[in-house]
């Protein structure tokens, strides 16, 4: 039995839609295989070790707390990436994600400077982007189907080799109209879709699983019922196609 | 021209009135939006009709509630009324609701207008209507997709109330709700509680709306909760803090049904829980606010019986089943708390949509206390889950910590309402959202009576010796 830290970032500032209901899923996944989770909620002005995490994640939030939040992080944002290089899993949502590229866009159309982990660039739409969305995602070199709910004005426009989206839009709403959905560097992943994203999709909550278990050489031996988990995205595909 | 078309108008929605009646569907809408096409101006003719006031009610929960203890008052008065009673309170429902009163000329002339509207059609319904007052019972985190976030609508709706001369009536204890009299410069009354037995010292674990002062985006510090972030704040840093109300809620007992006193008058109802009793003080102060005699208003409350989906009891096959809308995080823990208030072993259906009328995005079950479950301090045997999304709330169910074994998902109402009274349990619940509210009741009506025939039938075959 190992314990796992998880450092869930801002959530006093960056959790909307119910996406810390994806930290919920993994801890459970985590305690049914055996093993026991730690939490740390990090909130602005908190010092804290972002190399002691196992898993990072932070939610979505309004404009106004991501630029909050994207002051806070400026100079932490050499060990963000190198953390991200070194492959620990990372799973940023929405808002979270977009202010790691060149800039991106707060009230009333105003553009400010984002991390620039990454050289993408966000601008606000004309109307928002909603709905059930379902993507073809590549995770462990399967094509697997993912499942969630787009709600944002962005629209994200990537011009990083190095950078991955994290699905293809099969039906619903993308980045932008170029059919791409969310971003992917090595484990990081990044999504516009909540639900929260890993409620209906198992195997990614078990992706992360599966790289933390790696790198910290477990094995996994137990294989969970997901019966209900299958029926929800299952349900969620059928009304899609 | 113009009166031409008004007619056509009002007679092509009649019609369709007429015809969704007969069909048996809750048709409200539809009529309103075909007649508007015809006759742009008709919300903003037959609203002239109105010899006293226009009465607005708006918030996120508690409008229908609110709205129609108000009407059962003006009723005890025997005043006429244009009500949208069925609570379809986008624009179009609003002008269906007129159609269907006026008459066919659209000449007939009503004491009041009680509309209940959507937070998001404020600035539409305020470019067509002139209220005298607009009542706001509160702001939760609801169908966020629909209106991008909160503090949007919140400026929604504060842009269209500016340069009016509308009397707001507020809640002191919501502070998303008090900073209106600053930011719109117009009268305002406020209604609230004083601190009563079912305070508590935190919100609930997911509680973020609220928390920060609107006009310095400090952190507010709390001495107490009423519910979710309804109670006493003040903000350290400037100073913002609930306003001194007109209208003070005080001695609140709910045993379960409520009793409490608004400044001298002795208030009690058939209703339960606590948002309520924040209902029946907002319809209180609207009612003493527009003149309305203490003996109407006591006995309209005392009477007024809980409504479809406000807590709606049934009785199928010797059960009690009980139907409760929720439709938001905060809607769903306090329906969980009003189950803490009964101890015997329950099952309930959860019917989760996401149709027009309910949130498209349903994470909004992530925001809520469902994690009390894990102890099972409630009671409760088994989930049932129905529904377009049933997977989605059996999944949360599953999280949050509820037996998987105990979670059964069935395809339709009718097999949910049989797993319902099949499975043991002494009581039963039906929670859905709103666009399955007046399915599931008439679904439940049929049940009731079904097997109320049943023992009549079981009876007779025994007076008759052909029992077994």
């Amino acid at each position: 039995m190992a314990t796992f830290k998880i450092g869930f970032l801002y959530p006093e500032h960056m959790d909307l839609y119910g996406d810390d209901g994806n930290l919920i899923i993994i801890k459970k996944r985590l305690e049914w295989l055996g093993h026991s989770v730690l939490i740390t909620k990090i909130n602005l002005g908190q010092n804290y070790d972002l190399k002691e995490y196992d898993f990072l994640f932070m939610g979505t939030g309004t404009s106004y707390n991501q630029a909050r939040v994207t002051k806070e992080l400026e100079p932490q944002k050499d060990t963000l990436f190198a953390l991200m290089e070194e492959g620990v899993p990372m799973l940023f949502m929405a808002t979270a994600f977009q202010l790691l590229g060149q800039s991106y866009v707060i009230d009333r159309g105003k553009s400010v400077t984002g991390l620039g982990i990454f050289n993408f660039y966000v601008e606000n739409g004309l109307h928002r982007l909603t709905g059930n969305t379902l993507i073809s995602a590549i995770l462990n070199g399967q094509e697997v189907s993912i499942v969630g709910f787009a709600n944002h004005m962005a629209r994200i426009y990537s011009e990083d080799e190095n950078l991955l989206p994290f699905g293809l839009v099969v039906k619903g709403q993308g980045n932008n109209n170029d059919k791409l959905e969310g971003i992917r560097y090595k484990n990081f992943i990044g999504s516009n879709l909540h639900g929260p994203l890993l409620a209906k999709n198992p195997i990614l909550a078990d992706y992360f699983i599966d790289v933390m278990f790696k790198r910290k050489n477990i094995n996994r031996d137990v294989i969970l019922d997901d019966a209900i988990e299958l029926f929800a995205h299952q349900q969620a595909r059928t009304r899609l196609i | 021209m113009g009166k031409i078309r008004l007619i056509i108008a009002i007679i092509v929605g009649k019609l369709m009135i007429c015809l969704t009646k007969l069909t048996g569907s809750q048709g409200t809408v539809f009529p309103g939006r075909i007649a508007l096409i015809i006759c742009p101006e008709i919300l903003k003719i037959l609203g002239e009709n109105i010899s006293e006031e226009i009465i607005v009610i708006t918030g996120t929960n508690g409008k229908t509630t609110t709205s129609n203890m108000v009407a059962q008052i003006l009723k005890e008065h025997d005043y006429s009324l244009v009500h949208n009673a069925a609570g379809a309170n986008m624009i179009t429902g609003i002008t269906t609701a007129f159609i269907d009163k006026t008459n066919l000329i659209g000449t007939k002339i009503f004491h009041y207008a009680l509309l209940e509207t959507d937070e998001a059609n404020i600035p539409l319904l305020l470019k067509e209507l002139t209220p005298k007052v607009v009542v706001i019972t509160n702001f939760f985190s609801d169908q966020l997709d629909r209106f991008g976030q909160l503090d949007n609508i919140i400026n929604l709706v504060k842009d269209a109330l500016r340069n009016t001369k509308i009397e707001l009536v507020l809640n002191a204890d919501d502070p998303l709700v008090t900073h209106f009299q600053s930011d719109t410069g117009l009268h305002c009354w406020y209604f609230g509680f004083k601190e009563t037995d079912y305070d508590k010292k935190e919100s609930f674990h997911n509680n973020k709306v609220g928390k920060y002062c609107v006009f310095c985006q400090s952190e507010l510090v709390f001495d107490k909760y009423h519910y979710a972030q309804l109670g006493k704040f003040y903000c350290p840093n400037c100073g913002n803090r609930n306003p001194e109300p007109n209208f003070v809620a005080h001695s609140l007992v709910m045993n379960p049904t409520i009793s409490f006193w608004v400044n001298d008058i002795y208030i009690e109802s058939p209703y339960q829980g606590f948002y309520n009793a924040y209902n029946i003080l907002a319809a209180v102060s609207i009612a003493k606010l527009v003149g309305l005699k203490d003996e109407f208003i006591t006995n309209a409350i005392k009477i007024y019986q809980p409504q479809a989906g406000r807590m709606e009891s049934f009785n199928i096959a010797a059960k009690k089943v009980i139907l409760i809308l929720v439709k938001n995080p905060i809607g769903l823990n306090q329906a969980m708390a009003a189950l803490e208030q009964e101890s015997q072993s329950k099952n309930i259906l959860f019917i989760l949509n996401d149709n027009a009328g309910d949130s498209r995005d349903v994470s909004w079950i992530w925001e809520t206390d469902l994690e009390m479950l894990a102890t099972n301090q409630l009671n409760i045997n088994n989930f049932i889950c129905a529904g377009t999304c049933s997977g989605d709330i059996a999944v949360r169910l599953k999280y949050s910590g509820f037996p998987a074994g105990n979670i059964v998902l069935v395809k339709n109402l009718a097999e949910g309402i049989e797993e319902l009274i099949t499975r043991d349990s002494e009581v039963c619940y039906v929670f859905t959202t709103y666009s399955a509210l007046f399915s599931s009741r008439k679904m439940l009506i049929k049940y009731q009576d079904k097997y109320k025939a049943d023992i009549s039938a079981l009876k007779v075959k025994d007076f008759m010796g052909m029992g077994e």
